[in-house]
């Protein structure tokens, strides 16, 4: 069953300081909108609701935290002759196929805790929104590589929209 | 589709600006004065708001700050807005040249994108007032996602000639400068040379209203409402209930007939066309490259009765329709018809696909954990032009995607059905309103059937909204006969030449087709 979700392919995972990189940001992200969340209820409502709320909301924090590791060694992508996959999920397991052809734009974001660590996210954008096709956490030079491969292969082999 | 179009040569009529006098790679700024207009056009905004608020409008006066404190908040927002303003004019770089269209910007969050030159759709040059005073314009690059690139704002001269530019670029080794061509006109009548493909009677449109499961859903609730009422003797209820009830299905079938009274589809030379309407006539044009997928579906009583409705989702043309009375573009091909008649309107827009002939094999019977209620009717197959899938328990929907206009194919698995050893296929297209998927396949057979799916992908030939090969010969000789020496920007004459002149030509010729710039 696990080869449904990784055919034989030259597949390339991410590079394990994505894991540290990917707890400082859950960490970052969930803790701040926690705190917001916290506050909110607990001016709107009651602050034993907010007390609830916050033990949920560190709760969360800590599952994604732990499950990094996790998440990151189970996401891969590989570049195919005509098309690129992407794996990921743990419990919700996607496998996303994206021909090159059909790739509009494929852009490199980089916010301020990947970059702390050198890191950048290839976001490839198709006619689609569910595509919705995201590397996170490859080392800066391998996603501007990338990049430029993908559009290459995008250009030479266009498929009509 | 190998062949590499490679550094495309310039057409002798694209400006030479961009390249010529920077024969390194060149990155651009927008204008300087970018911050400084965006502030103004804060500042705008807040005096016209605040303006309102001093115009006497009946109420007497109102109590309002000091006008000193006025003066300095407005100050603080426009200066803000004026230092973001710089900030992302700072940070925000392109180059367009001969090898890349690359926009870079961001100072917290950067962004680096690069866009291919043959998905440019459309590019737009605005000109808010702020901006027009200084002779300066935004250039808006549509690629056909959800996003528009930006670029504000840049000197008059240098937008239009970048746009140039783009637009040739986007046309491939085509180019040429053609004059657009003027819309279509909108008549109530048919023309002679029209051919009436189906007409939907009054009566058959009064029939699948009556019989609609959204029309028994509100008697069905208005029902309930009277019962409450009957039960627990509250003799308002029942009134309460009972006369929003009648007047909403007297609206809902009102609307149903007259907005697709007269419903007509029909074939001009220059392609397809709707017309429908009682009180407000409407035509639309339905350019049939640009549909991404079909939904089929059928109420339940519907299927003793042999009818079907069929909504598309077609690009730019926003959501799928709920209000059928709507007097703009409706995304419903089929408002109610019967089997033939559905045939007749699919072949219309997908000459070459026929959905009755995909075989459609049966989700497996594990499925119906999963799916109690619509297990034992989910079904999914392919042809060489379409995946067809289909869904339900009281109203069966049936989704017809061709292989031509899926983005991306995923395959997904939860957890319960990771158990049962099935998966979940998306088929991803430009629209978002159909989301074509087929549910609880065996996950045995998915992958190879996913591989299959890509493969197909990757082999488009003539497009399925082409005629047939036979249809397309005929139709070049008739063309050579009607042809003008004008160009027509989506005729016949434009997809017979793309045939013959192999996919980059069909491709440039595409371009043409959906390029549009305004000014």
């Amino acid at each position: 069953m696990t080869d449904l979700f990784a055919p034989a392919a030259d597949w390339q995972r991410l590079p394990g300081r994505y894991v540290t990189a990917r707890r400082w940001s859950a960490l970052a992200y969930n803790l701040i909108t926690t705190i917001v969340v916290v506050l909110g209820v607990g001016f709107i409502f009651d602050w034993s609701w907010a007390g609830g709320t916050a033990v949920a909301g560190l709760a969360w924090t800590g599952w994604r935290v732990i499950r990094a590791g996790r998440w990151v060694r189970a996401f891969g992508y590989a570049e195919r002759e005509l098309d690129l996959l992407i794996t990921q999920g743990l419990w919700n397991k996607r496998l996303t196929a994206i021909p090159y052809g059909r790739m509009l734009s494929v852009n490199v974001d980089s916010g301020p805790i990947e970059r702390a660590w050198g890191l950048a996210k290839v976001e490839l954008v198709t006619a689609s929104v569910q595509s919705a096709a995201q590397i996170p956490g490859l080392p800066q030079e391998t996603a501007t590589g990338l990049r430029d491969r993908l559009i290459v292969a995008g250009e030479a082999q266009a498929l009509p929209l | 589709m190998t062949a590499d179009p490679g550094p495309v040569p310039l057409p002798p009529d694209a400006p030479p600006a961009p390249e010529a006098d920077a024969p390194a790679k060149r990155t651009e700024r927008p204008h300087p004065l970018t911050p400084f207009i965006r502030g103004w056009v804060v500042l705008l905004i807040l005096v016209t708001g605040i303006g309102r608020e001093f115009l006497p409008d009946g109420e007497g006066p109102r109590p309002l700050p000091p006008l000193e404190w006025i003066l300095i908040g407005v100050a603080v927002l426009a200066l803000g807005a004026g230092a973001a303003g710089y900030v992302s004019w700072r940070f925000t770089r392109f180059v367009i040249d001969a090898e890349e269209l690359r926009i870079d910007t961001g100072a917290i969050f950067r962004r680096s994108s690069r866009i291919a030159f043959d998905k440019v759709q459309s590019i737009d040059v605005v000109q808010p007032f702020a901006a027009r005073v200084f002779g300066l314009a935004e250039l808006q690059v549509d690629v056909g996602s959800q996003e528009r690139f930006k670029l504000r704002y840049l000197q008059l001269g240098r937008a239009y000639a970048l746009r140039d530019y783009l637009l040739s670029r986007a046309r491939g080794a085509k180019a040429e400068a053609t004059e657009s061509t003027a819309p279509v006109s909108i008549l109530a009548d048919l023309h002679e040379a029209d051919e009436v493909l189906v007409q939907v009677q009054p009566q058959t449109l009064l029939l699948a209203a009556v019989t609609s499961h959204e029309f028994w859903a509100i008697v069905l609730s208005g029902l309930l409402f009277i019962a409450i009422g009957l039960a627990s003797g509250q003799w308002w209820m029942v009134l309460a209930g009972g006369i929003p009830t009648i007047s909403g299905l007297f609206g809902f079938v009102s609307r149903r007939v007259t907005g697709q009274f007269n419903y007509t589809l029909s074939r001009r030379p220059h392609g397809l066309r709707i017309s429908r309407g009682l009180t407000s006539i409407t035509s639309q044009s339905l350019p049939a490259r640009r549909v991404q997928a079909a939904q089929l579906s059928q109420s339940p009583v519907w299927r003793y009765l042999g009818l079907y409705r069929i909504d598309i989702e077609v690009i730019g043309w926003g959501g799928v329709t709920g209000d059928e009375d709507t007097t703009g573009v409706s995304t419903i091909l089929l408002p109610a018809g019967t089997m033939e008649q559905v045939r007749v309107a699919l072949a219309a827009i997908w000459p070459q696909a026929d959905f009755a002939e995909v075989v459609l094999s049966p989700a497996p019977r594990r499925a119906r954990w999963l799916h109690p209620f619509s297990g034992p009717f989910l079904r999914w197959g392919h042809d060489q032009h379409l995946v067809v899938s289909q869904h339900g328990w009281l109203v069966r929907r049936w989704q017809l995607v061709p292989h031509a206009r899926v983005q991306s194919v995923r395959v997904a698995q939860g957890p319960v059905s990771r158990r049962l050893g099935l998966a979940d296929l998306e088929f991803h297209t430009a629209g978002m309103h159909i989301a074509a998927h087929a549910s609880g396949v065996d996950a045995a057979v998915v992958l190879e059937r996913q591989s299959e799916l890509m493969a197909l992908l990757h082999h488009p030939g003539p497009d399925l909204s082409e005629p047939s090969v036979a249809t397309a010969s005929e139709l070049s000789e008739a063309q050579a006969v009607i042809a003008t020496p004008v160009s027509d920007n989506s005729g016949t004459g434009d997809r017979v030449v793309g045939q013959a002149a192999g996919p980059d030509a069909l491709r440039a010729d595409q371009a043409e087709a959906t390029i549009s710039s305004t000014e």
